[in-house]
């Protein structure tokens, strides 16, 4: 049976413009933060995942062969996964089949996205002109979900504001506005209907790492390990009659797979916090829904209700999230490893007092692909 | 350490051909496999419990490539599923790995590209360091070119050796003929350079009871693994392959006789190279299939290999066998699965 | 596979990359730029170009520079008879590696010998710069030592060399599919062409060559032509943003429109005479073709998305009361 796996150590950049670093050198700061607050160096890694969302975005094509050596893999076996906007999970979660398989007991997993060597709108529509960005794909979807529940229209106004706030608690954000409020978010420029500027995602550079290791060497390690309780992944078509790309049943059944892994009965109750990828603020409230945290419909009025603040019943993003940062491939992975801060009480600032068991989760494509981790202070939390 | 792990076996395999130019989409090929491993094995496609896929999307220049392959692979009802952007042969490590774990008993693994669109030597100089080489255009043919000099220097190899291999992949051709065509990245000659080809490849693994469910004989995989070395040219010798010998071992090649092996040979000379590594010796048939010289549906091609060396051990021609997998310049990354019939 | 009627698609895929280079690989190339070769020293070992990191472990390495060349020698090398687009040169040359002198290592570059008899392993050479240089790599390459002129001595005082530009121009040339071929050709009459799938009857514009559903490949045989009229089923307004390549300015709308008689919406419809005010889900709108002779696939790949623009002059309002949104969500697409 697979082996239980725990986060060692977690390292992170800053995600502004990293214009001071080679692609190297930012890959290279996450890893050996990692390693670090590990106690450990390359040379007790067994094996290397890299995960980054398209090549063109650096133009750098296959980098896990460039990367090899700054990574410290020279000799050893290094993987890369690619599943879009959700990459940053699912190369988590591919590191932890490495452990929980037992073939390996220390697993390096590295993300990493440099959008200021290129222009991800420019790559994600395959280069050409008009490219609608993916605000444009997902706003049309926001709209029939604001349709569908009956959302007012300051929910998205206000997840912004809540995840820019949060932000200023966190070193690492990119986006840093002290005087955001509901006024400044709605004056800001529309880009996608319903979307403003202040409601989508900045364009960031960065990487994240995490050390992965097995029970015993977790048990003997220096630092407190977050435990891997459960994970989860699932895929759907892009497109196709019948799909509801508002509540996507891939999201549906990556949750329901998770919480049954886990042994999770009352989500909200049982789970303290959630790093979500929330890139437009409307998000937060139709995962919160997609992923059965809140009935249907009543999503919006979690948010609204402030329980998503830090400091309410089920904080949702206390690092500031995606809309404060996005280095698009290492996305992912900021969510699991800030869940995983969360529960080895090593948030700082951004610290939900008490938390025990997060969901750290991300989704890509076209709100298709979903990956999903729950981590605990404890192996095998007791859930009431 | 290979016997310490869960049998694992490859159960169905399907390949498509390798075609200079598919007149249709990947995603196309990709169905064609999925479908007959489906008809094959007689499951239903959300009975496999787990699924992977490696492919690339530099190959057709087209961010997402995967995307649109997902609807060959199948995603309705939603799948357990993930994607490498590496050669198929890497998606199986990952399902083996996966199937390790215990609460998954099926897997379902692509590896597919259309490289025919694409100047694929231009391509693939965006793989080099992106500082120093790929500004050069740095193509793996004439990277190839070059280790391929370093085996004549070195003495381990001569333009004969490197004109069989070739040969093996061109029915009816004679080394003799072949030595005398002209250079082309020298002292390669055009016969010594596999040609991208479109093409997908495909399998479906089982463990636990599920095997014995299954129709078809199974080809178990006792042993994987896969190692990477320098980047950097100048701190190897080109003449030697550390890292396919270290995957071998951590496979457990040497723990019985190959009677066959598939490499992953895209350029003639690295047949001499990997043969060394892997302790291949002259009588070990490499390539039966004509290998990649013959066929090479890019990202496609290393787990072809597995599905030729498992087709023959099903066949029974064979009952222990060696796959490889190679990616980078110069065989940089190694994969090395070791595949046994029924004792 | 040739196609009869319609030329193969081709596809340039062009951006200009720009790299921070980091300080060890920015040293290299500010050397570059100056007119010298750089080591940098790690352990015993100086390697050239410098790394930031002892490649043995993965350890940090502050780089200890060390001027190498600028001569070298060859320690492997291929004759490149056909030069790729890519290449530094447009005339047969060698790539080689080449370990200069004072350097423990070498690293792969260009040597403009002229033949492949000018070429040979343990061979001396030397580098030539261009005499414009922007500090990258391709600002010298290098020649027979015999070939070669006393460099001209370092030019110093320059600003250090913090980014690198790297203009990325891929070609991709292919046969459209042969669904593709039928769907574009139909819209060159002035039709709409879609596949009908055999098992569940669903239309898909345009046909995809399979009903992915249903995991059948379709082909001809199920082609089907579907109305040039039909319900917006999903819209975006997007205000352009700034990218290379990007021609868009002003706002527009980009529209998902299900046309009578099929199951699945076209996508990326570009509206530019309906006023957003009046744009809506469910909104009836027929297709204004351009006269024949003008319309132009070229927009057209061989994927799903976009291109109407080039055969279809505008969308229209039909007048007819708008469709039942809710019909419409599972095709907000």
């Amino acid at each position: 049976m697979a082996r239980p796996c725990a986060v060692v150590g977690i390292g992170q950049t800053d995600y502004r413009r990293r214009l001071e670093v080679s692609l190297e050198g930012l890959v290279r700061w996450a890893a050996l933060e990692a390693l670090e607050d590990a106690g450990l160096t390359f040379a007790d890694i067994d094996a290397v995942v890299i995960g980054k969302a398209p090549d063109l975005l650096e133009g750098v094509m296959m980098p896990e062969l460039s990367l090899a050596d700054a990574l410290g893999a020279v000799g050893k076996p290094i993987h890369r996964v690619h599943t879009a906007g959700s990459v940053g999970a699912a190369t988590a979660i591919s590191g932890v089949t490495m452990v929980e398989s037992g073939r390996y007991d220390r697993v390096l997993v590295v993300c990493y996205e440099k959008q200021s060597e290129g222009n991800a709108t420019w790559a994600l529509s395959g280069g050409k002109s008009g490219g609608q960005g993916a605000g444009g794909t997902f706003a049309p979807w926001i709209r029939s979900y604001i349709k569908r529940s009956g959302a007012p229209e300051h929910i998205g106004w206000q997840v912004a504001v809540k995840d820019r706030r949060n932000a200023l608690r966190n070193p690492h954000a990119h986006l840093r506005i002290p005087d955001i409020s509901v006024e400044k978010v709605k004056e800001s420029p529309m880009l996608w209907e319903p979307l403003h500027f202040l409601e989508s995602c900045p364009s960031s550079d960065g990487a994240a790492a995490v050390v992965l290791a097995s029970e015993d060497l977790a048990r003997r390690g220096p630092a407190k390990p977050a435990w891997v309780i459960a994970h989860a992944k699932r895929s759907e078509y892009a497109s196709f009659p019948g799909r509801d790309p508002v509540r996507p049943r891939a999201g549906v059944d990556c949750a329901e797979a998770l919480y049954r892994k886990a042994g999770i009965t009352d989500p909200l109750r049982q789970i303290d916090c959630a790093e979500l990828y929330v890139p437009f603020s409307w998000y937060e409230p139709m995962w919160l829904e997609g992923h059965l945290l809140t009935a249907p419909g009543e999503g919006w009025k979690l948010t609204d209700s402030g329980a998503t603040e830090l400091g309410g019943s089920f904080p949702v993003n206390p690092s500031g999230g995606v809309l404060s940062s996005n280095p698009i491939g290492a996305s992912g992975l900021v969510r699991c490893l800030e869940a995983a801060r969360q529960v080895r009480g090593t948030a700082g600032e951004h610290q939900v007092e008490g938390a025990r068991v997060a969901l750290g989760h991300a989704y890509g494509g076209a709100a298709q692909y979903f990956a999903m981790w729950l981590v605990g202070s404890e192996l095998r939390p007791a859930f009431a | 350490m290979s016997h310490d792990f869960r049998p694992v076996a490859v159960v169905a395999t399907a390949l498509t051909p390798a075609y200079a130019s598919f007149a249709g989409p990947e995603a196309a090929l990709v169905m064609t496999c999925v479908n007959e491993l489906l008809e094959t094995t007689g499951l239903r496609r959300e009975e496999v419990e787990f699924t992977i896929a490696g492919s690339c999307d530099y190959l057709g220049g087209t961010p997402f490539s995967f995307v649109m392959n997902l609807e060959g692979v199948g995603a309705w009802p939603p799948v357990y599923e993930s994607h490498v952007e590496m050669d198929g042969a890497w998606a199986l490590f990952e399902a083996w790995l996966r199937l390790q774990c215990g609460d998954v008993d099926t897997a379902l693994v692509v590896g597919s590209g259309r490289a025919s669109a694409g100047r694929q030597r231009e391509v693939f100089a965006l793989q080099t360091d992106p500082y120093t080489m790929t500004p050069l255009g740095t193509d793996p043919v004439s990277l190839a070119g070059i280790q391929a000099r370093a085996l004549l220097d070195s003495g381990r190899a001569t333009e004969a050796d490197f004109a069989a291999a070739a040969a093996r992949a061109l029915p009816g051709a004679s080394v003799e003929e072949l030595l005398k065509a002209d250079y082309w990245c020298d002292p390669l000659r055009a016969h010594d350079v596999a040609a991208p080809a479109d093409g997908a490849a495909a399998l479906i693994l089982a463990a636990g009871d599920r095997v014995r469910e299954l129709p078809g004989t199974p080809v178990w995989i006792t042993g994987m693994d896969h190692r990477i070395e320098s980047h950097h040219l100048g701190l190897r010798d080109l003449t030697s392959s550390p890292s396919a010998a270290r995957a071998a071992r951590g496979a457990g090649v040497h723990e019985g006789p190959v009677d066959v092996a598939e490499l992953m040979v895209v350029h003639s000379p690295e047949e001499v190279v990997l043969r060394a590594a892997l302790g291949l010796d002259e009588a070990v048939p490499v390539n039966p299939s004509g290998g990649p010289l013959a066929g090479n549906p890019v990202m496609a091609t290393g787990l072809a290999r597995v599905v030729e060396v498992a087709r023959r051990i099903a066949a029974g021609d064979a009952r222990r066998g060696l796959a490889h997998a190679s990616s980078g310049p110069c065989l940089q990354q190694n994969l090395v699965a070791v595949l046994e019939g029924e004792h | 596979m040739p196609q009869p009627g319609l030329p193969p698609m081709r596809t340039v895929l062009e951006y200009p990359y720009t790299r921070t280079t980091g300080p060890v690989i920015g040293a290299f190339l500010t050397g570059i730029r100056d007119g010298r070769l750089l080591g940098g020293r790690i352990g015993a070992q100086v390697r050239c170009p410098p790394l930031e990191y002892d490649p043995g472990t993965g350890a940090p390495a502050d780089l200890d520079p060390v001027e190498v060349g600028p001569c070298g020698t060859v320690s492997s090398w291929t004759w490149v008879r056909e030069p790729t687009a890519s290449h530094p040169f447009r005339h047969p040359f060698a790539f080689a590696l080449i370990v200069p002198d004072g350097a423990s290592t070498g690293f792969l570059h260009a040597v403009d010998a002229g033949g492949p008899e000018r070429m040979s392993t343990g061979m001396r050479v030397t580098i030539r710069f261009k005499e414009q240089r922007a500090g990258a790599v391709t600002d010298f390459w290098f020649v027979p030592e015999e070939d070669g002129a006393e460099p001209a001595p370092p030019v110093e005082g320059g600003e250090p060399v913090t980014l690198t530009e790297q203009p990325l121009s891929l070609t991709y040339t292919e046969p459209y599919h042969p669904h593709r071929v039928r769907f574009l050709t139909g819209l060159l009459e002035g039709v709409v062409t879609g596949q009908r799938s055999p098992v569940t009857g669903k239309v898909y514009v345009p046909g995809r060559g399979y009903d992915h559903l249903e995991r059948t490949l379709m082909t001809e045989e199920h082609d089907v032509v579907v109305a040039d009229r039909g319900t917006v089923s999903s819209f975006t307004e997007i205000t352009p943003v700034r990218y290379h390549g990007q021609k868009e300015t002003e706002p527009y709308i980009r529209a998902s429109i299900l046309l009578d008689g099929s199951d699945s919406p076209i996508t990326g419809v570009d509206i530019r005479t309906i006023p957003l005010a009046e744009f809506r889900v469910g909104l009836r709108l027929r297709a204004v073709w351009k006269p024949e002779g003008e319309r132009d696939i070229s927009a057209f790949d061989n994927r799903s998305t976009g291109g109407w623009e080039g055969v279809i002059d505008r969308w229209e309002p039909t007048g007819e009361p708008d469709a039942d949104t809710r019909a419409l969500e599972e095709h907000a697409f």
